[in-house]
Order: C-alpha cells, then sequence, then structure tokens
C-alpha cells in the first residue's frame, strides 16, 4: 500500500520517485530500519539515502550523541559505519530495490578515499551517491572540505571520474557563499545537491559546566534550522535553474506546508529526516498535504510548482 | 508486496493513541501511568518499552519501560519520575486525554529454564521491568524468584510485611512490595533513607546476604536480571562476577528515533571482534552485563 498518486511523482536525475519524499542521512540507518514501524511503507518515498559510509568501519563518537535543543536537536553520531565492502556486500543484498531508490551517502578524510567509496559503490546495485562534504562531525574531510569551494570541487571531481551513476553533493550551510561553492560543483560534474546538512551547535548542562554532547559540539537539525534551510535552497536554485540540476530540499522539514515552501523555492526533492523522530509515520501525512495543495491550486503535478518563487 | 515474513524486523512496532486511564501520583514525583494501548499491550515482553510524545507541544519523545500489561483488557502501565522538562509535561496529562506513542521496542529479558532462581534487582525507576519479569515468571512454577528493590524516594507502593520466608535476610529486613507478595513472589526493599522494614544499604549488599545463605548447588541456579542507575548496574555486574552469576542488564541512553535509525543511543560493547556499538534501542535495551561491564 502506499500513495498510488501519479501527481507526486518526479524525476530526480534521471531516476523515478514515486512521491518527492527523500528520507534522510543518518536518520534511517541503512535503509529497513523504519520498516519495524507498521503503516510505515517505502512506498510512500522517492528515495532513502543511507547512512554516511567510510571506506574503512568507524566506531563514531563517544555518548551522548544526541541532545534535544529548542524545536530541533544536535547529534554528533561520527559517522558510525560498517564500511563500504561490508555495506556493498552484507546491507544492499538485503534491500529491495523494487520497493523505492537507494542512495549511497559518501564520506573520507582525503579526495582519495570519497573517489575509493565512490568506485566500490559504482560496482554495486546502489541507485545513485550523494557526496557528504559537509559532515560538522568528524575531524579531517567532511565540512572541512565542504566550505572550502576548491576542495569541494575536488571531491566531486574525484567521484565524477570513476562512476555514471547519479551524484548529487551534499552542501554545508556553515559557508560564507554557498552559491559559488554550488557553481564549482557543477562544473565538476554533480548532478544534483542536497541541501543543507546540519549547521554546528552546542548544547551545556550548567551543573557539570560540560557540553551535553560526548563530542562537544554537533549539527543542529529540525524545524530551528528550517528558515536557513529555506534561504540556501532558494540561493542554490538561483545557480542550478539554468543547468537543470535538481535539488533535495532538506532542514526541518515537518509539514507538508513546509515542503510546499521548499518545492517554491526550488527544490525537487523533499527531505525528511528529524521529522521522523517526531513521528515516524509522516510521510504518507506530508504526502497528502502536497497532494491536495495541488488540487486545490489546480496543478497537475507536483513538477508545476518547483522553482515558482516569485519574489517581492 | 508483504515481506515481512522474509524480514522478521518489519511491522514489529505500532503506533498508538492510547487514552490515559489511570494517572496517579506518589511521593518523589513519581507517576503510575495506565493507558488503554491494546496492540502495544498484546505484544509486549519484559524489557521492552515505549517511546512517547508526552505532550504535543514537545515534539521529541521520551523512552519509559513497560512495567504491566492486560493483554485481554488492553492496558499497558508505566512508571516514571519527574527528571526534566518531558517527565514534568507528562505528569500534567489528565484522564482521558490521548497520549501518542508507539512500541513496544527492544530485545527483552530472557528467562533460561535451568536457572531456576531468577534474582531480580530493580533500582528507582528502574523498578518497572523488573515487575514485568516477576509477571512473566508468577505463573511458571518451576521457578522461585527473589526481587530487591531500592529507592532512595519513598516507594510508588504502600509497602507491608512479607509472609515469605527468603534466605539470608537480615532481622527486620521484612518490607515488601504488595503485588509481588499477591503473585506469590518474594520481595524486599532496600533505603538508605531509614524507611520501616527496608534494608539500610544498597541492592547488591542484601543481595550479597541471600546469595551467601544459598548452597553450592542452588546458587549455580541462580540468574540475574537488572535495571537501574547505571552506578548501580555497574555493582551488580561486580557482584555477578564475583559469584560468577549470569547477568543481564537494561541499559539507558538518550534516544531520538527509537527504532534503529539514528545511532544515537549507542553503549560500548565487547564483542569477539572488539568492541562495539550497540543502539540500546534495537540492540537492547538488555544487554548481556559481562559485554558492558
Ligand atoms: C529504555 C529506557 C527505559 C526507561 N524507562 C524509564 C522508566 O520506566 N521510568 C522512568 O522514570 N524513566 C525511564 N527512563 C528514563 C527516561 O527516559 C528519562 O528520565 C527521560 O527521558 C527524561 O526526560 P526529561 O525531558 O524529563 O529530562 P531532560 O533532562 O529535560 O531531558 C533532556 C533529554 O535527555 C534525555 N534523557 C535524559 N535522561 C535520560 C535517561 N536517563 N535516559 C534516556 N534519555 C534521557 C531526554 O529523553 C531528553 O531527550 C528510561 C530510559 C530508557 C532509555
Ligand atoms: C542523527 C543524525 C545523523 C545524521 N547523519 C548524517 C550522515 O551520516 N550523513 C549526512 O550527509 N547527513 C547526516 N545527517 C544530516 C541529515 O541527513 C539532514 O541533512 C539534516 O538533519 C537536516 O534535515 P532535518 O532537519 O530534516 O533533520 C544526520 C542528521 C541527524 C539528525
Ligand atoms: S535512538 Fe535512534 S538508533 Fe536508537
Amino acid at each position: 500500500m502506499g500513495t498510488n498518486n501519479n501527481k507526486l511523482a518526479i524525476n530526480f536525475c534521471g531516476m523515478d520517485f514515486q512521491t518527492p519524499l527523500v528520507l534522510l542521512s543518518g536518520c534511517v540507518g541503512f535503509g529497513e530500519e523504519y520498516t519495524r514501524v507498521q503503516g510505515f511503507s517505502h512506498s510512500d518515498i522517492g528515495a532513502v539515502c543511507l547512512k554516511g559510509t567510510t571506506l574503512e568501519a568507524r566506531l563514531g563518537n563517544a555518548p551522548h550523541r544526541i541532545c534535544e535543543t529548542p524545536s530541533g536537536m544536535i547529534n554528533a553520531i561520527g559517522l558510525q559505519n560498517p564500511g563500504t565492502k561490508h555495506v556493498i556486500e552484507t546491507i544492499l543484498p538485503e534491500l529491495d530495490f523494487s520497493e523505492t531508490r537507494f542512495i549511497a551517502n559518501l564520506s573520507g578524510s582525503t579526495v582519495e578515499e570519497y573517489a575509493e567509496v565512490a568506485r566500490l559503490f559504482d560496482d554495486s546495485p546502489i541507485d545513485a551517491m550523494e557526496i557528504n562534504i559537509s559532515c560538522p562531525n568528524v575531524k579531517e574531510g567532511g565540512v572541512a572540505f565542504g566550505n572550502d569551494p576548491d576542495m569541494s570541487a575536488r571531491v566531486v571531481e574525484a567521484c565524477r571520474k570513476v562512476t555514471q551513476k547519479p551524484l548529487i553533493t551534499k552542501l554545508s550551510p556553515n559557508q560564507t557563499d554557498i552559491a559559488e561553492n554550488a557553481r564549482r560543483c557543477i562544473e565538476s560534474g554533480t548532478d544534483g545537491f542536497a541541501v543543507i546538512n546540519t549547521l554546528m551547535g552546542m548544547a551545556i548542562d550548567i551543573e557539570v559546566r560540560k557540553p551535553i554532547i560526548g563530542n562537544n559540539q554537533g549539527g543542529l537539525s529540525g524545524p530551528a534550522i528550517k528558515p536557513i534551510a529555506l534561504l540556501k535552497v532558494h540561493q542554490v536554485y538561483q545557480v542550478c535553474k539554468n543547468h537543470n540540476i535538481p535539488i533535495i530540499g532538506q532542514g526541518g522539514i515537518t509539514s507538508a506546508n513546509d515542503a510546499i515552501e521548499f518545492l517554491i523555492a526550488g527544490a525537487s526533492g523533499i527531505g525528511i529526516g528529524t521529522a521522523l523522530f517526531y513521528d515516524p509515520l509522516i510521510c504518507p501525512k506530508i504526502n497528502q498535504g502536497i497532494s491536495d495543495y495541488l488540487d486545490a491550486h489546480n496543478l497537475n503535478s507536483v513538477s508545476e510548482l518547483i522553482g515558482t518563487l516569485e519574489l517581492n | 508486496m508483504n515481506q515481512t515474513a522474509t524480514k522478521p524486523h518489519r511491522d514489529t512496532i505500532v503506533c498508538e493513541q492510547a487514552e490515559i486511564l489511570c494517572h496517579d501520583a506518589f511521593e518523589g514525583e513519581q507517576y503510575i501511568l495506565r493507558i488503554q494501548a491494546p496492540e502495544i499491550a498484546r505484544r509486549a515482553l519484559a524489557g521492552s518499552f515505549v517511546h512517547i510524545q508526552c505532550d504535543p507541544s514537545l515534539p521529541m519523545r521520551r523512552p519509559i519501560s513497560i512495567m504491566r500489561v492486560d493483554a485481554k483488557a488492553g492496558w499497558v502501565e508505566l512508571l516514571y519520575k519527574v527528571f526534566g522538562h518531558g517527565t514534568a509535561l507528562l505528569a500534567k496529562r489528565q484522564v482521558g486525554e490521548q497520549l501518542d506513542l508507539f512500541g513496544p521496542i527492544g530485545v527483552p529479558f530472557v528467562i533460561h529454564e535451568n536457572k531456576t532462581r531468577p534474582l531480580l534487582i530493580g533500582g528507582g525507576v528502574g523498578i518497572p521491568p523488573m515487575i514485568f519479569v516477576a509477571d512473566e515468571l508468577k505463573t511458571q512454577k518451576q521457578y522461585t524468584p527473589f526481587v530487591i528493590m531500592g529507592s532512595e524516594v519513598p516507594f510508588p507502593f504502600k509497602s507491608k510485611p512479607s509472609t515469605v520466608i527468603v534466605p539470608g535476610q537480615p532481622d527486620g529486613v521484612i518490607g515488601c512490595m504488595p503485588l509481588l507478595e499477591d503473585w506469590g513472589i518474594a520481595s524486599r526493599l532496600t533505603s538508605k533513607q531509614g524507611y520501616p522494614g527496608c534494608f539500610d544499604g544498597y541492592v547488591t549488599d542484601l543481595a550479597k546476604h541471600y546469595l551467601d545463605a544459598l548452597n553450592d548447588e542452588q546458587r549455580q541456579e541462580v540468574e540475574i536480571f537488572s535495571c537501574g542507575p547505571t552506578v548501580m548496574l555497574e555493582a551488580v555486574a561486580k557482584l555477578a562476577k564475583e559469584y560468577e552469576l549470569p547477568c543481564q542488564v537494561s541499559l539507558e541512553e538518550h534516544m531520538a528515533c527509537a527504532v534503529g535509525g539514528c545511532a544515537g543511543c549507542v553503549v560500548e560493547v565487547k564483542t569477539e571482534n572488539g568492541p562495539a556499538m550497540k543502539r540500546v534501542c534495537v540492540d537492547g535495551p538488555v544487554f548481556d552485563a559481562y559485554s558492558v561491564f
């Protein structure tokens, strides 16, 4: 069962998404976790981004890894993952690729590591790859690459050389000129963008005067970052629209109203992360809300809404 | 397509809008909450927990263990203590209101056939899963369980003198939990607060009195089940090692998703292949004490 509604279907980097919803990396493990919940269905979503994956296994950060903050949360997982080979050999064979699209999320501490992970995933059934140059929770690579347009471009270029699968570059909001970075990534061969990753933040336990998060700082997600994310999507869309490069908008989307705002701002895909922690069955509700909006505004397809923002 | 058959984890957790049936306050800001959640009641096992939206104004959920269920009547009972913002909001919820929750979640306690003397040790709000284990044991006559409960705030029930004799109990340690007594299960209480009928000391001290009073053969039949603050669990694990007893503990960690998706709730465990990070929500909350401490 699921949303059998053609109005919601989109094409993203050549892939057919049955709805614009994309479950976000790090929120849904390696694709099967939320299927524990009765009523949750992969047929309600366009794609699932798997947890950030590095060449070798990583244990991740010490607890606490998460902490609630006003209208959101901070996380510092530290890219816990079993390594690329394990993901390809043990996890991917368990996924049912007829249910939805699965996207790998690549991470590394050197340009070469990103390229090697991309090369290995190229020879796997994965539908696409998301280059995470915006993880705030690792000491090397991650956001350090994403905040430097030269490094971002080098990572994208190195991955582009080893795969023809769709490459989606995940941009960091922790940088001065996101549009310039997007331009450089397009030149280097990215097929799409994910905008935005988390913002860096901190929370302090005043009794012990220590950060609550084991890693001291972490990535802020949830409704608290939504207005920032929306503006960044708008800015990146100005660069993308002439190149036909689609965006997965994300950051604090928890309702159909939020999703529609991101679509209008220029996102084609709608990322759902923290909202799943609020309500594991939120996806069909958001689909229904978008669908109702399309009907109410005499639109035949969600594509007709994308990037229709009229500035004042 | 229904893949549940080939993927046994699928559809194991249910979301329910549960009506609050009773919500009783006890000293020390403790509450017993009974809700109508028939699907969760039907599926829950000792050690399972639910992930609750304390109030619609607070979207991030809180994990709370299941204390008792009545599968026939469809209710689930929880015991919680106000700790911070979320549990304070939960405490304000009224009978008749709907509570948004999902569960049951987690790997339960496993009761072994050859370990006929389960020793249940609960501290503070770690008591609920121990009640659930006792509930599962009560009809199985081959078991002789003993439950030790410790608290530094008044117990969320009125204790009474026990009529069941337990080996090794110091004079005057007679207070028990009436519900367990009704089930024919021996229990004793401990506290450093000098409550009448309670043992003056830690749960592990009273457990020692009990274990020392058993003969070798009886001690071989003991398995420890425990839930409570981490320092207490560490002491329980130490006791288990000292007496070479198997021991299962239920752990706590901050949680976001509670379904295994975010890796936010991990604890470090020892495995054959070295250290590993395991998720408290779906790889636990019950772990082999020897792998954690
Ligand atoms: C599997 C499991 C079962 C539990 N069972 C019970 C129970 O039966 N009765 C009971 O009273 N308590 C239980 N707890 C602890 C309970 O979840 C916390 O007391 C509660 O989350 C505190 O939330 P708060 O908003 O009141 O506190 P705050 O300090 O305001 O919470 C801030 C954040 O930290 C998290 N947090 C703080 N302390 C804990 C903790 N000990 N465990 C997990 N998260 C925490 C909160 O969930 C929240 O995200 C259990 C915890 C776990 C993991
Ligand atoms: C617990 C957690 C773990 C995350 N892990 C990753 C990750 O491994 N790779 C990545 O690219 N983004 C990761 N993210 C970022 C999300 O994919 C998403 O970009 C961000 O949370 C913003 O969306 P949201 O507000 O809807 O959650 C993580 C986010 C959370 C909350
Ligand atoms: S709380 Fe998300 S994995 Fe356990």
